[in-house]
């Protein structure tokens, strides 16, 4: 009787370890091989693309690289999204760091009210602000510039990039700040020599989501702006498609080339980004 | 000392001025823009007109409105329902650390640092009915009675696109497996002396005590649902026939037509919608766990 049992639950699990293996490697193949597909392709040649689309090119052809290059203006792209995701990173950690000190180290009225008004704002699906903020950076005589862009993720971060200050800032002993009032250190010296410098892992963790959000925007950049010169890199990716016409591969490699920095810096930090995405899911 | 407190006030409002004026500039007067201009016949530039709520009534009365709101519920659903099932079964067998698991893992959150744009077109190409790798495959399979223009055909394409996303687990994954690898290892041996198998460890341990990130989880993967624009947009622009639009596609539409009133009314709907599917999953999912929480 008891050997049955067992030998219904080596089963189970028998079962259980092959399903196991079947999900696995589903996803496996699933986020890797594409990737890998595109890869490859971008060395062939087009017509190798439509006549053997999984092994690998003749002749690797690093040509269509030149030609991504040369066609896509990728050094400008790569230029503007820098320019862009650093400015508004920036940006927004000088103005919440400063509101999140007010809210989470001082006392004065409405204090409460105004925080919740600012965090609520995570809540606003803001894609349906398209409007009002096409028309308020046309007002400000902005449209079509790396500023609307900056000012626009800045905004947009604001409550987001509060509330991870404003948490952080709440966890710094009140201690420190009373020893360097007794010190003589003025408000602004409490917040330059003693909360800011201790809010470190604060500011990168907001830091890096508000780069990390700007670098990948694109319906604000494919709304607020029309020429080439002021195009972030996610927007140029869309106009690939008309601009490589029918020359597919060095289309892909162009893809490959937009995706490579993204993935470096994946490969050096993964366990870094892993690890400060699960601590701030698991504050949050 | 009143001069000090007097410059405390200064400070204190200084501190504070650039966070108002850029949440005014960004939530406040857009948001109040939103449901005013929806109210108007008013293309930005001539005399407004009151019309009440006649935009709602032609947006809910159009196809394409029709199809986008169908559409955004089942993102919605396959995200919030669908994507956080199948992230919180990879989560829950990654967190007993089978051989590889954290290059898995890292495999798995590989497209998340990667832009939806690139991923799209990524998407583009493989779904491509000329060259793309989907169609080839089957062919090389002898399948080719299984080959479409999966992009441009009705019935093939929203699955498409929604397959695309709904199978890219990683982010939800992450979060879900570290809140399960934080469960004390005391309970599962527990439950091994008293016989239970993984099954039940999972089902009876692991899933009530990650409830709550589970609905955290299913809050933002929602929200998502409601927000999608990016890959539709590039995959299919919502064609073909409105079959694959959202309310993002139809906004954006509308705005750079300048037909504010009508755009408005899509995105007052959008910012009411968000608000009422956060607020009900919290209140339904997150007052049991609330509950669950004060219990212990």
């Amino acid at each position: 009787m008891q050997a049955v049992a067992a030998q219904r639950l080596t089963f189970a699990g028998g079962t259980a370890r092959v399903g196991k293996w079947i999900v696995l490697i589903f996803f496996f193949i699933f986020t890797f091989l594409p990737l890998i597909w595109l890869l490859i392709s971008s060395f062939k040649t087009n017509l190798e693309l439509q006549t053997n689309a999984f092994g690998l090119p003749a002749i690797w052809q690093f040509q269509n690289y030149v030609n991504a290059v040369q066609i896509s203006s990728l050094p400008r792209l790569f230029l503007n999204s820098v320019i862009v995701s650093v400015c508004s990173t920036f940006l927004t950690l000088a103005v919440t760091s400063m509101a999140a000190f007010v809210f989470a180290r001082e006392k004065f009225p409405l204090q409460q009210p105004l925080l919740n008004l600012i965090l609520a704002g995570v809540l606003v699906p803001i894609i349906g602000l398209m409007a009002p903020y096409f028309r308020l950076v046309n007002s400000l005589g902005l449209y079509d510039s790396l500023v609307a862009l900056i000012l626009t993720y800045t905004g947009i971060n604001l409550p987001i990039s509060t509330f991870l200050m404003h948490g952080f800032m709440k966890t710094i002993p009140a201690e420190l700040e009373e020893a360097a009032e007794i010190d003589g250190a003025s408000f602004v010296q409490r917040f330059t020599k003693v909360v800011f410098p201790l809010s470190r892992v604060g500011l990168v963790t907001a830091g890096t989501f508000v780069f990390l959000f700007s670098w990948n925007e694109f319906i604000y950049a494919l709304l607020l702006t029309s020429r080439t010169a002021s195009r972030t890199l996610q927007l140029g990716i869309r106009f690939f498609v008309s601009q490589f016409f029918t020359d597919y591969t060095s289309m892909f490699a162009a893809i490959v080339l937009t995706i490579i920095p993204s993935i470096a810096v994946y490969v050096f930090l993964h366990e870094k980004i892993i690890k400060g995405l699960t601590s701030g899911a698991l504050k949050g | 000392m009143i001069v000090r407190s007097g410059q405390r006030w200064l400070w204190l409002v200084l501190f504070l001025a650039p966070a108002m004026v850029l949440f005014t500039m960004y939530f406040v007067y857009p948001l109040g823009f939103v449901f005013v201009t929806s109210t108007l016949e008013w293309n930005g530039v001539s005399a407004a007109k009151f019309v009440g709520l006649q935009n709602y009534i032609d947006n809910f009365g159009s196809r394409s409105f029709q199809f986008s709101i169908r559409n955004n519920f089942i993102w919605l659903g396959s995200l919030a329902v669908v994507q956080i099932a199948l992230a919180a079964l990879v989560a829950m067998i990654l967190a007993r650390q089978p051989r590889g698991w954290r290059f898995l893992r890292t495999v798995y959150f590989l497209p998340n640092v990667i832009s939806q744009v690139a991923i799209a077109m990524m998407w583009a190409a493989l779904y491509n009915a000329e060259y793309g790798a989907i169609n080839q495959f089957l062919e090389l399979l002898g399948l080719e009675h299984l080959t479409h223009n999966w992009l441009g055909e009705i019935g093939t394409a929203l699955p498409s696109i929604l397959i695309q996303q709904v199978f890219y687990i990683g982010y939800f994954m992450i979060i879900i497996m570290a809140s399960t690898m934080s469960i004390p290892e005391s309970y599962y041996q527990a439950a091994q002396i008293d016989g239970a198998n993984v099954l039940q460890q999972e089902l009876y341990i692991t899933l009530p005590m990650i409830r709550s990130i589970l609905v955290t989880s299913m809050t933002l993967a929602a929200a998502y649902g409601l927000r999608h624009f990016e890959a539709t947009f590039l995959l299919t622009d919502g064609g073909p026939a409105h079959r694959t639009s959202v309310l993002g596609i139809q906004l954006y539409k509308m705005t750079s037509a300048l037909d504010y009133g009508h755009a408005n009314a899509v995105g007052g709907t959008l910012v009411v919608l968000g608000l009422i599917v956060i607020t009900l999953i919290r209140s339904t999912l997150g007052r049991r766990v609330a509950a669950d929480e004060a219990k212990q």
